[in-house]
């Protein structure tokens, strides 16, 4: 189960940084432009577009193992999930409402870090794909010598 | 998904380090990992660097399975690109690990973690792919820059500044003139080249370094006024001539000069000018400092439209870093102080000659060496003070304060750069009678070492 302060911390605006392999293990890296966690706190959902991470989503599709490091803009407190993806499926309406007040938080931690507003804006978050991912790991990653630590 | 023909170069404001990057890595159980990285360093076309600064997942994969896919964002217009890497090496010496070391410290420092905070190493990742991820951001990729990307510095201007830290480097006046040369001939093509100091009392300049000639002509002097060289010390401007005519080659005219008017007596006195016989451009620049001319460097080419305004800048820069060091060592105080011997020392020469017969002219101040012209004026009367002190008083060891204080020297008292008539002096012995040796003991500070007998003689004036 997800410790409430990472449930907290996930619910803030964070950046969502996705890392997968193929079957050669070699990695890959995209963003990722949503996250909420589910009900019973051990699965989460997030979006991805599959313009800008079809291998991301080919390597899903294949093995299902997923890293995904969340930071928040303004005091880098950051955190890593890892675990399996259970379902991969177009985003819904409600989905894309989830999307909506995670893009609130997060383009205000942007502006609030000095990202101008018309390049947060211009951040292409649709289409999306959706992926429920079952979380076997929660890791700190706040930078410093605490980082890696299993929470 | 975009890609192909993007080169690292083109990603520079990625690697200022103003959006953290992200790294993904894989395990060898397969198990994939993503962290953030504060700045991922240009190194060059072909690789970058990545702080190594704490054992962690990163890390350990990484050295289980070399590879990593890193995103970089550009600040201007978050626009995303993604470099698949192979870790290479890590470096925890050298300059680039100096420079990551030194900001990481610097950003630990400003947040009260200096001892949490350490470089552990610069990690070094060839770059195998770049991709553009398309359909990242709605706003345009940002046009290529006019300018060199600020990562790419003109190779003319990081030379300068390679040049300028070996010259501040240096550790005595001798071993400045001889980088300087150095140094233009090998960050600049500037094959030959000489350094002439002014003696304002003779209203002359003398040759004390030259690169790039079959003889260096050192202790050859010029008349201000005379020549291109001349010239530039009287109006204390630089001078490029192309297309040199033959009348106008200025060793020839020297010696011309010296022959017509005093005759082969005089003209054995006169060390040739160093020069190219056939030279098609020769550029001369003053060494100026506080509007005095300390000297006049010299840099002379075979082929035409080689030196031009891009070399007479640089040979201003240098100009102007020779005139510093010079004008310090004349105000250097004589206390003697060590340097590291192997600086300053060349190795003992082995001679077959087991004596030299050394002549004072009282006439001219003037010394020569088993019946060959060595060196007069000032210089003259230094070397010969310091064999008559070996002969008559076996003394081995000199400092340049005593010398300074001996009236018979003549030297001026105000502001006398003696270091370089030590130089003058030490290079006319190594080239006119190797065995005879002036060796620094450090600072303002030298020895005589000889392996040959030596034999003194005057003529009266």
């Amino acid at each position: 189960m997800i410790p409430a302060t990472i449930v907290d911390l996930l619910h803030t605006g964070v950046s969502v940084n996705v890392g997968t392999r193929d079957a050669d293990l070699m990695p890959e890296c995209t963003r990722g432009w949503g996250i909420w966690v589910g009900a019973d706190r051990t699965a989460v959902t997030l979006l991805l577009t599959e313009s800008a991470s079809a291998q991301t989503l080919d390597n899903l599709r294949n093995n299902g193992l997923i890293a995904i490091t969340c930071s928040r803009p303004t005091d880098h407190v950051t955190c890593q999930l890892k675990g399996t993806v259970t379902r991969i499926r177009p985003a819904t309406p409600q989905d894309y409402v989830q999307q909506q007040a995670w893009r609130r938080a997060f383009l205000g931690e942007l502006i609030a870090v000095g990202v101008p507003a018309e390049q947060t804006d211009a951040i292409i978050m649709q289409p999306a794909v959706a992926i429920e991912m079952q979380v076997t790991g929660v890791f700190a990653q706040t930078p410093g010598p605490g980082a890696g630590e299993q929470v | 998904m975009g890609t192909v023909a993007l080169a690292l170069k083109d990603l520079w404001p990625c690697f200022e380090g103003i959006i953290p990057a992200t790294i993904a890595t894989c395990a060898k159980d397969g198990t994939p990992n993503i962290s953030y990285v504060s700045q991922v360093h240009y190194v060059d076309p072909e690789h970058v660097a990545i702080s190594f600064q704490f054992f962690n997942k990163t890390r350990k994969n990484i050295a289980e399975h070399p590879f990593a896919s890193v995103m970089v964002l550009d600040p201007r217009a978050m626009q995303a690109y993604r470099l698949s890497l192979r870790y290479e090496r890590s470096e925890s010496s050298g300059p680039l690990f100096q420079a990551m070391s030194l900001q990481l410290q610097a950003i630990a420092s400003h947040a009260g973690m200096s001892d949490v905070f350490r470089l552990r190493a610069a990690d070094i990742y060839a770059v195998r792919r770049i991709e553009r991820v398309e359909g990242f951001t709605s706003w345009p990729v940002p046009a290529q820059d006019e300018r060199l990307p600020s990562l790419f510095i003109d190779p003319n201007l990081h030379a300068l500044r390679v040049v300028a830290e070996q010259l501040n480097r240096t550790e005595c006046l001798g071993e400045l003139l001889e980088t300087a040369l150095r140094c233009l001939d090998e960050f600049f093509g500037l094959r030959h080249t000489m350094l002439l100091l002014v003696d304002e009392k003779r209203r002359t300049l003398q040759t004390i370094a030259s690169r790039g000639y079959d003889e260096n002509g050192v202790g050859s002097e010029v008349g201000f006024g005379d020549g291109l060289i001349g010239m530039v010390a009287t109006a204390k401007l630089p001078l490029r001539l192309s297309g040199l005519d033959h009348t106008l080659r200025y060793a020839r005219a020297v010696r011309n000069r010296a022959e017509a008017l005093s005759g082969s007596e005089t003209l054995c006195r006169e060390i040739p000018l160093p020069g190219l016989s056939n030279a098609s451009t020769q550029i001369a620049v003053p060494l100026m400092i506080r509007h005095r001319c300390l000297g006049v460097l010299v840099a002379e080419s075979l082929e035409p439209l080689t030196l031009l305004i891009r070399e007479e800048a640089v040979m201003a820069i240098v100009a102007g870093h020779l005139a510093s060091g010079i004008d310090q060592s004349a105000q250097e105080a004589d206390d003697p102080v060590a340097v590291e011997a192997s600086i300053t020392a060349s190795p003992p020469v082995h001679s077959a000659v087991t004596q030299r017969s050394f002549c004072f002219y009282h006439a001219d101040d003037c010394i020569f060496v088993d019946g060959e012209y060595l060196i007069k004026n000032v210089p003259g009367r230094i070397l010969w003070r310091i064999l008559k002190q070996h002969q008559d008083e076996q003394r081995v060891e000199f400092t340049n304060r005593e010398l300074r204080m001996d009236s018979w020297l003549g030297l001026p008292e105000w502001k006398d750069n003696f270091e370089t008539r030590l130089i003058l002096l030490r290079k006319r012995l190594e080239q006119k009678c190797p065995d005879v040796r002036l060796v620094p003991r450090g600072r303002g500070r030298f020895a005589l070492d000889t392996s040959v007998n030596i034999i003194l003689s005057e003529k009266p004036a």
